[in-house]
């Protein structure tokens, strides 16, 4: 089975041991993995901040980049779920709605593809600890992958995951919300890494890389001795 | 009152509720109430999603046909002696309210809670000729005799504490009990008692008009409605003109959201349904009932893509599960309505100008959308209002534009954009220590205030799977 | 004129709506019907038993009785409040009840009571005001909510289960029914026969309440601070 890695921007630069994860986790379920290197930023930084227009380049150009591909998958639930909403955003110019249509049909999200598409529940993985799980916004209400993180984390030997309390409140990333209403996303992700305090986990597991420095950032800021990591990371762990 | 309340800045509003300990004390503990009441009345219902289905389904049947369902209302209330009368704007109902009182001479009028009188500003209408106005929901008489905004739909004086209501109590009304809940709310029942049996007009709002009987209807739990109802000799009910259903059958649907995801009741106290004037031979109810109809804005709505938004029922739903207001608070907003559906809805009735930042105070984390028991697509909502007040009204800032456009460049040429991945590490080299940036520059800032940020890896993932397929074509 | 402005309110609307005027609009055919699931096909006895259970949520005493222990159970709940003062709906239910009796009874042991009558006009509301308990029957009884629903008309005044402190629902088994939604059914098929609703439905779940202060439910505000429903066998 050919697959597109759909690295997102956070990873590609911030991150990219995620993206060498993902790879070889993909890999060792017998998937050819290919890099489309004309891929860029999914285009949601502009597109939620109202700059439509400006979204629509970066749409187009991840549109081409993955023009040929048979599977797009992506470390992101949020980025994932920009890409199925670009025919709605593309509704004025029906030959591109047509092309962003047919990339809806081949993208996933990595878990979702995993228990989906390659009907894995064990991915085989051994993580020794103890690590609460933060299931990002996107990935769950609007993405709508809710299980499959879950059902392979539990699979996972010797991880132990502790439930987050209030799990389902948004920790205050937003994208651009994050720098516009810093104030409020401080408060968001203070109390936050407060519940993820409360579980006394080692680590924090989650599934989206923007979400995931937030809340790290705000626990290295308050000296709080919890490892960050995504999913990608832990599922490939031997 | 208006729509906007206070004068301060988006940006005070907000610090003023952060700074507030008391309040969002108050705010994240309701929240949990909330939350655990409307999902276990939904569980307890079983299929809520195809209620909720239902539920949209029928605001949404009803919104395309609305002149139809207003016409057929005014019918009904018309036959069952009932005066109806259509405003344009807030101006025009309240004069018509105004004039009312000055037929009856009224000089004392009580009122139930009511979201759309707050709106026109009913109340200081009436005071300005020489009424006086009292509010009888518990938490509306607190805000009325402390002259506070409401800072939630449901639960208005949510911001406000028990020593703080004794207070007000003591000041304004001669209390002399202590701070328990229950005396302070047996005062209330007894300040107030004297006020329903007294009046001379009793106002009420309406959470749902029935088309096919006239009937007005009115949720509450205190039973202030059925009071102001049942005593004064002239009832006028005042309603925005979203707030109707087509029959009994969809009235009972509503309700039945709307109480269970308000406050997780299968049903409050007191749902009365009230259709014009008392009949021959009955005793109490009023002898005059007028009708008043308010547009105010909410006509500009149809026909939009914003149209469901006139769906609401005014459950507070989405405003007990937005993790914004959990830390911000109502009075934040700037606006009678706050929340998700006040950020919605207060542009579209009041304008862009006083209100371009409320589209953005929202993660689009889409909790409101799910909580929704209309399904009305609210975070979506926000994201149009966002493109509506970049594109269409030109007021984001220079630096964004200026932003973006790069943005758009970077992320449309693939060269651009990876050269910024080779560059991005030795760029902010001079702010990283520890792979971590504590200070960042510019629009970093906002983030570094209170979170480190990672410093861009010496080596980015492209680059590295470059390398690997070179490695791998040249074994 | 009855009807201020509207031709020109309406036309706006349909105008924004981009169609002319609707005056006719086809009954919807919604795609699911969740509300006719609930409870169907329960038995009389089981409506019972929901509404037993529901009555400890909504802080409201439960009895059961017949025609012939009716006025001992009401006696005991007016006793147990020292109500020394009753205002109960008229009409000719009370004749089958035997409640007429009851209350001539009461009146011999020195209790006020007030039978509403449209002959004695307003009085009646301060009385009720006054009273420390209000007795009704209740028209439609929604098991699901454990919810009254009163029909107010000339007999049922409006204050009646309203102003006492105590609320006293006298429930014959035979009006129960699921839930608000046979309720509906009734009324709206009563308008549709040209037979107008009742000027206060009122549907009464309850004594009053409020959670207006630092969200502490607090019983009876407004309205009635005790309620009690006894279910009547046989009526």
């Amino acid at each position: 089975m050919k697959v597109s890695l759909f690295i997102t921007c956070l990873c590609d630069t911030l991150t990219p041991d995620v993206g060498k994860d993902t790879v070889q986790l993909l890999e060792r379920f017998g998937c050819e993995v290919d890099f489309p290197a004309g891929q860029t930023c999914c285009g949601q930084p502009a597109y939620n901040s109202g700059y439509v227009q400006e979204s629509k380049q970066a749409m187009k150009q991840m549109i081409r980049a993955f023009e040929s591909s048979e599977y797009v998958v992506g470390p992101s639930g949020s980025c994932v779920h920009m890409m199925k909403e670009y025919p709605k955003v593309l509704r004025d110019e029906p030959k591109w709605q047509a092309r962003a249509e047919e990339l809806v049909g081949k993208t996933y999200e990595l878990t979702q593809f995993l228990v989906e598409v390659l009907d894995v529940k064990d991915v085989g993985s051994t993580f020794k600890g103890t690590a609460t799980y933060h299931p990002s916004c996107h990935m769950t209400r609007l993405l709508g992958v809710t299980d499959a993180p879950r059902i392979l984390l539990d699979h996972v030997k010797g991880l132990e995951i502790i439930d987050l309390p209030l799990k389902e409140d948004c920790c205050g990333f937003g994208g651009t919300f994050a720098v516009k209403n810093a104030a409020v996303s401080e408060q968001m992700v203070h109390e936050k890494a407060e519940h993820i305090g409360e579980t006394k986990a080692e680590y924090l597991i989650g599934g989206d890389m923007g979400c995931l420095m937030n809340m790290g950032g705000r626990m290295r800021r308050n000296d709080q001795d919890v490892k960050v990591l995504h999913i990608a990371q832990v599922l490939n762990s031997q | 009152m208006s729509i906007k309340i206070g004068t301060k800045t988006y940006a005070d509003r907000i610090q003023d509720g952060i700074d507030n300990t008391f309040m969002r004390q108050a705010v994240s503990s309701a929240q949990g109430r909330f939350r655990t009441g409307r999902l276990s009345a939904a569980e307890e219902l079983g299929d809520w999603e195809e209620w909720r289905t239902l539920g949209s389904e029928i605001r949404q049947h009803t919104m395309e046909n609305l002149d139809y369902y207003l016409h057929q209302l005014s019918e009904q209330v018309e036959k069952r002696g009932g005066t109806v009368f259509f405003a344009k704007t807030a101006e025009e109902a309240n004069e018509y309210v105004q004039k009312i009182a000055r037929e009856k001479e009224a000089k004392k009028i009580v009122k139930s809670k009511s979201m759309v009188t707050e709106e026109i500003g009913l109340n200081e209408a009436l005071q300005e000729s020489g009424c006086e106005v009292v509010e009888s929901d518990l938490g509306e008489w607190i805000l009325q005799l402390d002259e506070d905004p409401p800072s939630h739909i449901v639960t208005p004086a949510l911001h406000k504490n028990r020593e703080q209501i004794r207070k007000t109590f003591v000041e304004k009304k001669g209390y002399t009990g202590s701070d328990q809940p229950e005396e302070l709310a047996a005062f209330a029942r007894e300040q107030l008692r004297k006020d329903f049996l007294s009046a001379d007009i009793g106002v009420t709002g309406c959470n749902f008009a029935v088309a096919e009987s006239g009937a007005v209807t009115l949720v509450t739990n205190e039973g202030n409605a059925r009071m102001v109802t049942a005593l004064p000799d002239t009832q006028i009910s005042v309603m925005g003109m979203e707030r109707i259903v087509p029959t009994w059958q969809d009235l009972e649907v509503v309700v039945s959201l709307l109480t269970r995801a308000a406050v997780g009741q299968k049903l409050t106290s007191y749902i009365t349904a009230l259709t014009g004037t008392k009949l021959e031979g009955e005793v109490d109810g009023p002898e005059d009932f007028h009708l008043v109809v308010v547009d105010n804005g909410r006509s500009k709505i149809l026909g939009t893509e914003f149209q469901s938004a006139l769906h609401c029922i005014r459950c507070a739903a989405c405003i007990n599960v937005c993790p914004v207001y959990r830390h911000v608070g109502g009075h934040s907003y700037g606006s009678i309505y706050p929340g998700p559906i006040g950020a919605v809805l207060t542009p579209l009735l009041d304008g862009y100008e006083d209100h371009k930042d409320l589209p953005y105070a929202s993660t689009l984390c889409g909790a409101c959308t799910e909580a929704c028991p209309v399904k009305i697509p609210l975070h979506e909502q926000l994201i149009r209002h966002r493109e509506i007040i970049i594109e269409r009204e030109h007021m984001g800032s220079k630096a964004e534009a200026v932003m973006m456009k790069g943005y758009a460049k970077w992320a449309s040429h693939s060269a651009a954009y990876k050269l910024s991945t080779k560059m991005a590490h030795t760029a902010l080299s001079p702010w990283t220590t520890d792979d971590y940036i504590e200070k960042g520059p510019g629009p970093l800032k906002g983030w570094t205030d209170s979170r480190d940020f990672p410093a861009p890896a010496k080596q980015s993932f492209r680059s590295w799977y470059k390398q690997r397929e070179k490695r791998r074509s040249n074994e | 004129m009855t009807i201020h402005h509207r031709e020109s309110f309406l036309e706006g609307l349909a105008d924004q709506l981009g169609r002319p005027r609707k005056t006719t609009v086809e009954p919807p055919a919604y795609s699911v019907k969740p509300q006719e699931r609930v409870l169907a096909g329960a038995s009389p006895d089981e409506l019972v038993d929901v509404l037993e259970k529901q009555c400890e949520f909504i802080h409201t005493s439960f009895e059961k009785a017949t025609v012939e222990t009716l006025p001992q159970t009401i006696r005991a709940i007016l006793n147990g409040n020292d109500v020394t003062r009753v205002v109960a709906a008229g009409g000719p239910r009370n004749q089958v009840s035997g409640m007429d009796q009851f209350y001539d009874q009461l009146r011999t042991e020195g209790l006020e009571v007030l039978v509403w009558d449209e002959q004695q006009g307003r009085e009646q509301v301060t009385f009720a005001e006054k009273a420390g308990a209000g007795i009704v029957f209740s028209d439609l009884t929604l098991a699901e909510s454990g919810t009254v629903t009163l029909f107010n008309d000339r007999y049922n005044g409006r204050s009646i289960s309203l102003l006492p402190e105590t609320f006293i629902a006298i429930i014959p088994k035979s009006t129960l029914v699921p839930r608000m939604t046979q309720a509906a059914r009734l009324i709206h098929s009563q308008e549709a026969k040209g037979n107008p609703v009742s000027s206060c439905v009122s549907f009464v779940t309850g004594p009053s309440n409020s959670a207006d202060i630092e969200m502490n439910l607090i019983v009876g505000v407004h309205g009635p601070v005790k309620a009690a429903y006894i279910v009547v066998g046989d009526l």
